[in-house]
């Protein structure tokens, strides 16, 4: 039987990646773990947590989510709690934090947390730090059709103006500038919040958007609005991305991209975060047929890097608990992944020779060597907006064109907003 | 069956392997045969110098009309048609006239029949490859027919029915008045569609499942031709003089076909134990579903294991308060001790009503 996969009102995924099989092994302390990776991800992490299960002697149980924040919420409402859950939004995890559902790090982790990172990152609640960061991505990237830019002598733009004149030329020139798409399941939605973050970031700075992102600032800021409107002039400009709004909205985000590499191709241009690399078509090959530049700042100057990466945070204290999470903040914690590839290490002192490819080495070298660094601000959001109406509002905009009425729809997320518990 | 069977059968199964050998019994009976009435049917199976060109027109043409129809009936998944297909063609006759000539040790009509056979064989696919360019339409790669699909994946029941198919068509031949059995024996082992089959996915370059209706096609010639030389020489068919000359030749020359035979057999074993897991695994599957969600129906469902990896896709008919996929995963992922993808689609319960008058 083959699915037909035509007919249906949703869908969810999700993974099992257990240890090993043989008596003895079956035996050992499990520990469950609950996060976003699914696929062959599933498998890269259960591959690199495998030196920490023979070490430790016990068996860690991966479950990965296609709709995790979600089910992680119903989990919590049902005190279904895994023993570890690998979060993508440190707002998620500081809400957890106060809500007294997870448990502060060990003091050496933190200790070690704060050496690599300082403050910027980790989840922290009453001044104790409560997640260490796993795998980072770098948001700002625009992937496009190099071998395309060659034959038509297209250069990589060195600053929005620049970006905006190439888009108008790769209209003029009879083609579709950009691929674009933002279902993803029941987190459908964000990959256009990581446009408005970009944005917001580039024209309006970054104390600004630090500000913004703590709640400081209301979505209905003429700032964020126009925010919105300049990607507006992208999704609503008929012509400019592949397969217009109704693509746009309909299409996993995994597969934006893919018209990129069709013999006429369907787009050449595809602001996506280095995590592309593992759902590109098999038609793309890095180097040769599309690279990367990073979105440019208004002005030219070096832009700001927006940022990505799972906390680990624990909803209990057993010992071999606080020794996964103590491992998944060390610098060794993601070589057994870096070594099949689609791997990045936020951590300063990963050695790059442990990566599968240059690809994944650069990624890592920009990231370390990145002045302005940002976290992805819907991540850092209290949830009701950054995991709520942040997505959702981001869906009404693509699909009504109404600035105003979207910046107030996700505003509406604060005043929402419920204690965890509820 | 035979005057007299009936006395056999009526007497009492005593054993579970009653039944198996007064069949065997009945087979290996051994009919009076004149050397006139062995020449008939001989020559039925080789025909001579004069009836040769009438034969080889005939064998052509219901060749070629048999896979066009059983072509069309697999492209536009109809059994019945594809059956209708079966009884018209003619591969049977040579494929027990090989039977006749390794048995008579007959070198001229061993090779004369294998050739028929090759030239038929390629003659078939290339006929079902034709049919598939003018009329595939839709049909992908991907989007086979389930007539298609049904003879791409030969198991161990398939080698089961070509032995005993084998055994009734060398029966049919050795005892007069069975004739009129032949058109079932072509049914049960089809030989025309397992070609067509091969025909239609080498045009449609599914190149496994060709081979996999190669693999078929393959099952049934070499067991119907080695159960049929079998029949032949127990029932007396081949004259004692002929089988005291050759001692133990004949048992040579039928040892190739015993070896092809086990060769083919791997494989289907293999394909036969993947099938038998894969059903256990879907079976495993439907428990689960039922333990995660009562209220779950399975609409559709597509599973695939291969030692502790699998992935699984379905669409579920639920209440609109659906279950997380994470929790199925989880369950199946613990019973079974294996890593599982799942996708899980909803397809919400709804119903709606309306009457006029």
């Amino acid at each position: 039987m083959r699915l037909q996969r035509a007919s249906a009102l949703l869908i969810v995924g999700a993974v099992f990646a257990a240890g090993c099989s043989s008596e003895s092994v079956d035996e050992r302390p499990i520990i469950e773990v609950f996060g976003t990776f699914r696929e062959a991800d599933a498998a890269h992490f259960a591959a690199t947590v495998r030196p920490f299960e023979d070490e430790y002697g016990v068996n860690v149980r991966y479950v990965g989510s296609g709709s995790f924040v979600r089910d992680i919420r119903e989990r919590i409402a049902n005190a279904d709690y895994p023993d570890i859950a690998l979060v993508p939004q440190p707002g998620l995890v500081t809400e957890f934090a106060a809500a007294g559902l997870v448990r502060p790090l060990a003091a050496a982790t933190a200790d070690a947390q704060r050496a690599a990172y300082g403050d910027s990152v980790a989840a922290t609640f009453n001044g104790a730090l409560y997640g260490v960061w796993f795998k980072a991505s770098v948001k700002s990237l625009v992937w496009y059709r190099s071998d395309f830019f060659a034959t038509h002598g297209y250069e990589i733009p060195a600053s929005w103006t620049e970006l905006v004149e190439l888009t108008e030329q790769i209209e003029a020139d009879g083609m579709t500038p950009w691929c674009l798409s933002m279902e993803s399941f029941t987190a459908s939605g964000w990959v256009g919040t990581d446009w408005i973050e970009d944005i917001v970031l580039r024209e309006q700075g970054s104390d600004f958007y630090d500000d913004w992102v703590a709640g400081n600032i209301s979505f209905e800021d003429d700032a964020i609005v126009a925010a919105l409107e300049t990607f507006g002039a992208v999704v609503h400009t008929p012509g400019r991305v592949a397969g217009g709004t109704n693509r746009i909205l309909n299409t996993p985000w995994q597969r934006a991209q893919d018209p990129m590499f069709e013999e006429e191709p369907g787009c050449l241009l595809h602001r996506q975060a280095s995590f592309q690399e593992v759902h590109l078509p098999t038609a793309a090959s890095f180097g040769e047929n599309t690279k990367v530049f990073p979105l440019p700042s208004v002005d030219g100057t070096e832009p700001p890097l927006l940022v990505a990466g799972n906390l680990a945070t624990a909803f209990n204290d057993r010992p071999e608990v606080v020794s996964l999470i103590e491992f998944l903040g060390s610098a060794e914690a993601g070589k057994g992944w870096a070594s099949r590839g689609g791997f990045t290490s936020p951590h300063p002192e990963f050695n790059p020779d442990w990566y599968a490819n240059d690809f994944d080495r650069n990624i890592g070298e920009v990231l370390n060597q990145a002045r302005t660094l940002r976290f992805d601000g819907s991540d850092l959001m209290i949830p009701a907006v950054g995991t709520g109406t942040f997505w959702s509002g981001m869906l009404t905009y693509v699909r009504y064109g109404n600035a105003r009425d979207a910046a107030a729809e996700i505003q509406l997320g604060y005043a929402s907003a419920e204690p965890f518990d509820e | 069956m035979e005057p007299g069977d009936e006395r056999t059968y009526s007497t009492t199964m005593a054993t579970d392997l009653a039944p198996i050998s007064q069949i065997w019994g009945s087979i290996t009976q051994r009919e009076e045969w004149t050397d006139d009435e062995r020449a008939d049917v001989l020559n039925d199976l080789f025909p001579d110098d004069e009836r040769i060109v009438p034969y080889l027109k005939r064998f052509a043409t219901l060749m070629i009309l048999s896979t066009t129809i059983a072509a069309f009936g697999l492209i536009g998944d109809s059994a019945a048609v594809v059956i209708g297909a079966m009884l018209v063609a003619p591969l049977m006759t040579p494929m027990l006239a090989l039977a006749a000539s390794l048995t008579y040790a007959q070198m001229r009509r061993f090779v004369g029949s294998l050739s028929l056979i090759v030239i038929g064989t390629v003659g078939a696919i290339a006929t079902g490859w034709v049919v598939a360019r003018i009329a595939g339409g839709s049909l992908t790669a991907a989007s086979l027919s389930s007539e298609l699909l049904a003879r791409t994946t030969p198991s161990l029941l398939d080698l089961g029915i070509a032995v005993a198919a084998g055994l009734a068509g060398g029966y049919v031949l050795t005892h007069k008045g069975a004739g009129s059995s032949l058109p079932g024996v072509a049914i049960a082992v089809a030989l025309v569609p397992p070609l067509a089959t091969v025909g239609v996915a080498l045009e449609l370059q599914a190149n496994d499942q060709a081979i996999g209706a190669l693999l078929l096609y393959s099952t049934n010639l070499v067991a119907i031709v080695l159960s049929a030389s079998v029949v032949m020489v127990v029932s007396g068919f081949v004259p004692d003089y002929i089988r005291q000359a050759a001692r133990g030749k004949i048992g040579l020359r039928l040892l190739p076909w015993g070896i092809a035979l086990f060769a083919i057999a791997v494989p289907l074993a293999a394909h036969t134990r993947a099938v038998v897991e894969d059903e256990v695994f879907v079976g495993a599957v439907a428990a689960a579903v039922g333990t995660w969600d009562p209220q779950a129906v399975i609409v559709e469902l597509d599973a695939d294991r291969t030692g502790d990896q699998a992935s699984v896709s379905m669409t579920v008919a639920t209440s609109a308060d659906h279950q997380p996929a994470w929790k199925l995963a989880s369950a199946i992922s613990a019973n079974l001790r294996i890593d599982l993808d799942l996708d899980v689609r909803y397809r919400e319960e709804t119903t709606d009503a309306a009457s006029t008058s």
